[in-house]
């Protein structure tokens, strides 16, 4: 490679990645406040929600004794700092009032969010976690997540997409899980009949997607469902890849938002809900 | 020394009635006798000397006794005795034939020995004496009375001691005889059939008096003996048994020693334990698993310790079947639960529980786990007693009262009631009180009381505590959660905390408490028996705390091995359609018992109509049928007999029908072999041979006081009698007080210088 050449592709990159960090500040989505995460590398810092601004703190009394709390996993992320808290908490607000009014169910009507390598993430029995594409967790986090899906704790992943995300998600959950294999969910698995009966597995495309045209993202152009069972066939992590189920919830009140999409979305989250509290 | 001076024994001045027999002289003598104590009288009164009135009052006195003595003498006092003519009665002798009597606590001497020392032969002293006065006729007793001709013939191999069918049979045999009396040569140990009290009465009546001779000590110094072990009679494989045994000791306190189970011959509980005080009997509870399936025979035992009297008490064997079924557990949940999960995976691998769940999603909406097939509780919460009853144990979760039909909940109550299921309310808003269950038939069933709650817009109650075990619920089996009583005792504390939002503090008379919150004010776990079932109150709502808490490890098994212990203790016990019992797990051979079957019905109502046989399989494999009939005592009871000839293990199975339909079907299994009861508490029991000799006008001896036996006999025994006068006034006890009173006078006023 000539040096010329090399100069440029560089300036290039290192313009294209201010633009883009400027662009999301910009949009909102951050607020500039840097925090570190996980303890194995102390350097490793990166700015993050003020979790005391958006996560509820148990010692409210209206959360006592609620048997389901939806809860984010917050964890450890690459080049997307935050990517945990994609949708977040308008997504989950969202879905609970849905959810509440479905299922018979006694959910905590707020957000929940969870650092993987906290304790407490162990009084929550069900995680959901998403952008894993760009997941890159502490050796803590990893420790953390590991005891909690041994330990009976259930993970629902979303919205990554295609070829590239997937083996980042994939090499990390194998540092979670090296023992598991992940396998396909056929559709006769009893998660896709536990309240309503899903027939086909739907795309389910971002707000950004989702005004036709097309529904994928990247090369992910078919959405599987995958999961990882233990060793005695219970199912731990449950994979939605090629689909952004969030974006759904995040924006079903949406005139824009195709609401067959919403519909989908809704029914299998509640269905996997159902399923990882019975099974 | 009494047969010195008063010439006679004892039992003649018992058995014998005091008379005077005075002739013509003994009248003159008294006059002339009584003519001397006026002189006498007046000699004092006229003779004044230097004596004072004290001295002429004593003086006199003495005086006037040795004239009553005289007197007393000259009416010839008799002792009149009916007494056995010799060789004209017969007398039976009964001799214990049981093992006790090869217990060596005489001086090193066995019982038996003892018998064959005295009763043996021609040279046997007591026997010799008896055949001197009697036709003594000596029989054997145990399980059975036979007629022998010599002790030699006896081989102290019974297993039980029948003494009052004995003394009956005996006494029928010699029925027709002059019979002077019983005699019965035993130790008292085992008496198995507790000696009837109407058993002495024919005896009584024919004035036939038993002579009880007491072999052997009163009590060891130094022996371990196990004194009872309760056991259930079946069990659910892979049950984590708590079994008390009973252990008393003499001569050995203080001493450890170690108590272990076998479970056909392999090790399965290794208890140390401190042996207690003499006398003392101390609990020690042992627990242990019974994972091999079948009919399984557990022996508990302490090893013999040195200079032990007797080792074969040491030990005590327990016919246990261990069944290898899955008992069937439904499960009723108002909403999507974490217990539902985590309950799920507790018992997913134990294979003697199959949980069907009933977990309400949305209203008039249910999800189905574990059911049967299409159309299992595909209705919801079973509407016929027939649905539900088929299931041993029901656990409501967080679904209120309201949801179910009066019915329902009157259901729910004779679940535990009448088909003697296990209930189990686990705590939610939505249960207990909080779930409007005051008031209903099912806060009848359960052990705790509910208070109405009140819609006064208090704050709705919420507490985090830890939990500890009450003393019941230390060595309870539901809630051994390590593998001793200690570690379970220390694992409790140790848990993480658990959430209740149900206020129950008191729990109702009869009811036990097994677990409380840290500070002992909230009841977390506790049970009462309700008719024929139990029912629980577990008022926790997160349990899978004890599983996902982040301080439990991910290999920890607590969690797991609660649910298994609580819901196997629930379910143990629970009665099929088809009950067959027995009245003890071994019989001795031939010994004729009674099978007895409990027949219901599907909705569990005694059925006196149904069609119920008995098939036994022998240990030889051979098949018989037996058909049972209805007991008209007891509805729905069934009874038949039968008489083992082998020796073995027999396989009983009972089977009913009602109008070609198959009702139900249980098998028990029973063991027939000889009794080792014979050796615990072998000491001799004198109060019951004393009381046999006393009811009966006999008396009782030890090997000691034996030598009289055949004397007392004569006197105090029935049949063809003579009676007798022996003269009293000659008695040397009598001469010696004449003599005494004369010295004493003499001495009297030798003191006094008036002689």
């Amino acid at each position: 490679m000539r040096p010329r050449l090399f100069v440029r592709g560089v300036g290039l990159a290192a313009t294209f990645t201010v633009l883009s960090l400027t662009g999301l500040w910009a949009a909102g989505e951050l607020k500039p406040i840097r925090r570190e995460i996980g303890t194995t590398n102390a350097a490793q810092v990166q700015p993050i929600f003020r979790r005391e601004d958006v996560r509820p703190t148990l010692k409210n009394p209206s959360a006592n004794a609620r048997e389901f709390f939806f809860t984010r996993a917050v964890y450890n992320s690459g080049y997307r700092w935050s990517s945990w808290a994609t949708d977040y908490p308008k997504a989950d607000r969202q879905f609970l009032v849905i959810l509440d009014r479905l299922v018979d169910l006694d959910s905590y009507e707020r957000e929940n969010a969870v650092r993987l390598d906290d304790p407490k993430v162990r009084r929550f029995p069900f995680l959901y976690a998403l952008e894993v594409g760009d997941m890159y967790m502490t050796e803590a986090e990893v420790k953390g997540l590991r005891d909690y899906l041994l330990a009976g704790g259930f993970l629902m992943i979303d919205d990554f997409w295609g070829t590239w995300e997937w083996a980042n998600f994939e090499s990390e959950i194998r540092r979670v899980l090296p023992e598991y294999p992940i396998v396909d969910i056929p559709l006769d698995h009893p998660i896709f009949n536990t309240v309503y009966n899903i027939e086909e597995i739907v795309q389910v495309p971002s707000i950004g997607n989702a005004q036709g045209g097309r529904t994928w993202e990247r090369d992910g152009y078919e959405p599987q469902v995958k999961g990882i069972f233990d060793d005695s066939g219970q199912l731990m992590v449950i994979i939605n890849w090629n689909t952004d189920i969030g974006d759904a919830w995040e924006w079903a009140e949406s005139p824009y938002y195709p609401l067959h999409y919403s519909t989908y979305a809704i029914e299998i989250t509640v269905n996997i809900i159902v399923y990882a509290m019975s099974h | 020394m009494f047969e010195f001076f008063f010439k006679y024994r004892p039992i003649l001045f018992e058995e014998g009635v005091f008379a005077f027999r005075p002739t013509v002289a003994t009248y003159v003598a008294t006059i002339l006798v009584l003519v001397a104590g006026v002189i006498t009288f007046r000699t004092y009164q006229l003779v004044r000397a230097n004596s004072r009135p004290v001295d002429r009052a004593v003086l006199t006195g003495i005086r006037f006794l040795v004239l009553a003595l005289l007197v007393f003498c000259l009416f010839r006092p008799v002792l009149v005795v009916s007494r056995v003519m010799p060789q004209q009665n017969f007398l039976g002798v009964l001799i214990d034939d049981t093992r006790s009597m090869q217990i060596a606590d005489r001086d090193g001497e066995t019982r038996a020995a003892f018998v064959t020392r005295q009763f043996g032969g021609a040279n046997s002293q007591i026997l010799e004496s008896l055949a001197d006065r009697f036709a003594v006729r000596l029989f054997s007793f145990s399980s059975d009375t036979n007629r022998i001709e010599s002790v030699d013939t006896l081989t102290y191999d019974g297993t039980q001691t029948h003494l009052g069918q004995a003394l009956t049979r005996a006494h029928e045999e010699l029925a027709g005889v002059p019979l002077s009396g019983l005699v019965v040569v035993s130790d008292g140990a085992d008496n198995a059939d507790g000696l009837p009290p109407d058993s002495l009465m024919p005896l009584q009546a024919a004035g036939v008096p038993v002579f009880t001779v007491g072999l052997g000590r009163e009590a060891y110094t130094r022996d371990i003996q196990l004194t009872r072990v309760d056991t259930p009679r079946s069990v659910l494989r892979g049950a984590a048994l708590v079994v008390d045994v009973i252990v008393a000791q003499t001569g050995y306190e203080g001493q450890r020693v170690s108590l272990q189970v076998e479970d056909e011959g392999r090790i399965v509980a290794d208890e140390p334990l401190i042996l207690p005080e003499d006398g003392e009997p101390t609990t020690v509870r042992v627990r242990f698993s019974a994972t091999d399936a079948g009919p399984r025979l557990f022996s508990f035992r302490i090893s013999p310790q040195p200079g032990e009297m007797v080792t074969q008490n040491n030990v005590r064997n327990a016919l246990i079947v261990v069944e290898d079924t899955r008992e069937k557990v439904l499960y009723f949940e108002g909403e999507p639960r974490w217990e539902v999960k985590f309950l799920r995976r507790a018992i997913d691998e134990d294979d003697n529980l199959e949980l069907a769940v009933l977990q309400r999603t949305a209203e008039n909406k249910f999800m189905r786990m574990g059911v049967e097939d299409a159309e299992d509780l595909a209705g919801g919460f079973p509407r016929t007693r027939e649905e539900l009853f088929k299931y041993r144990a029901l656990i409501l979760g967080g679904i209120e009262a309201n949801h179910f039909t009066p019915d329902q909940l009157r259901m729910i109550s004779d679940f535990v009631s009448e088909r003697g299921g296990g209930l189990l309310m686990l705590g939610s808003r939505r249960s207990f009180a909080e779930g409007g269950y005051a008031g209903t038939p099912v806060a009848d069933v359960l052990p705790v009381m509910l208070d109405e709650v009140t819609a006064d817009g208090e704050a709705a109650f919420f507490i985090e505590t830890d939990v500890r075990p009450t003393r019941p619920g230390a060595s309870h089996p539901a809630t051994q959660i390590a593998e001793n009583e200690e570690a379970s005792v220390t694992r409790w504390p140790e848990l993480p905390p658990i959430t209740l939002v149900n206020e129950i503090r008191d729990v109702k008379p009869g009811a036990t408490t097994l677990l409380t919150s840290g500070d002992q004010s909230l009841v977390v776990l506790a049970f009462q028996r309700y008719g024929a079932g139990k029912a629980l109150a577990f008022p926790v709502q997160d349990t899978w705390m004890w599983q996902m808490h982040a301080d439990i490890d991910v290999e920890d098994q607590t969690h797991e091995t609660l649910w298994r212990r609580l819901l196997r203790w629930m379910v143990d016990g629970v009665p099929d359609q088809v009950v067959v019992a027995t009245p003890q797990d071994r019989v001795e051979l031939d010994e004729s018992f009674e099978l007895t079957a409990e027949v219901d019905d599907a909705n569990y109502e005694e059925i006196n109509t149904s069609q119920v046989s008995a098939w036994i399989t022998d240990p030889d494999d051979q098949l018989l049928e037996i058909p049972m009939d209805w007991t008209a005592d007891r509805d729905g009871e069934y009874s038949a007999r039968f008489t083992p000839r082998k020796g073995g293990l027999y396989e009983v199975r009972v089977e009913a029908s009602n109008d070609g339909e198959l009702l139900g079907s249980d098998t028990t299994y029973l063991r027939v072999a000889p009794s080792e009861s014979e050796f615990y508490d072998s000491t001799r029991r004198t109060p019951l041979l004393e009381r046999v000799a006393e009811e009966t006008g006999g008396r009782f001896y030890t090997a000691d006081t034996v030598d009289s036996l055949a004397d007392d006999i004569q006197t105090v025994g029935g049949g063809v009698t003579v009676v007798e006068e022996l003269d009293l006034w000659d008695l040397p006890g009598l001469l010696v007080l004449f003599v005494l009173l004369v010295l004493g006078e003499w001495g009297y006023r030798r003191v006094r210088g008036l002689a």
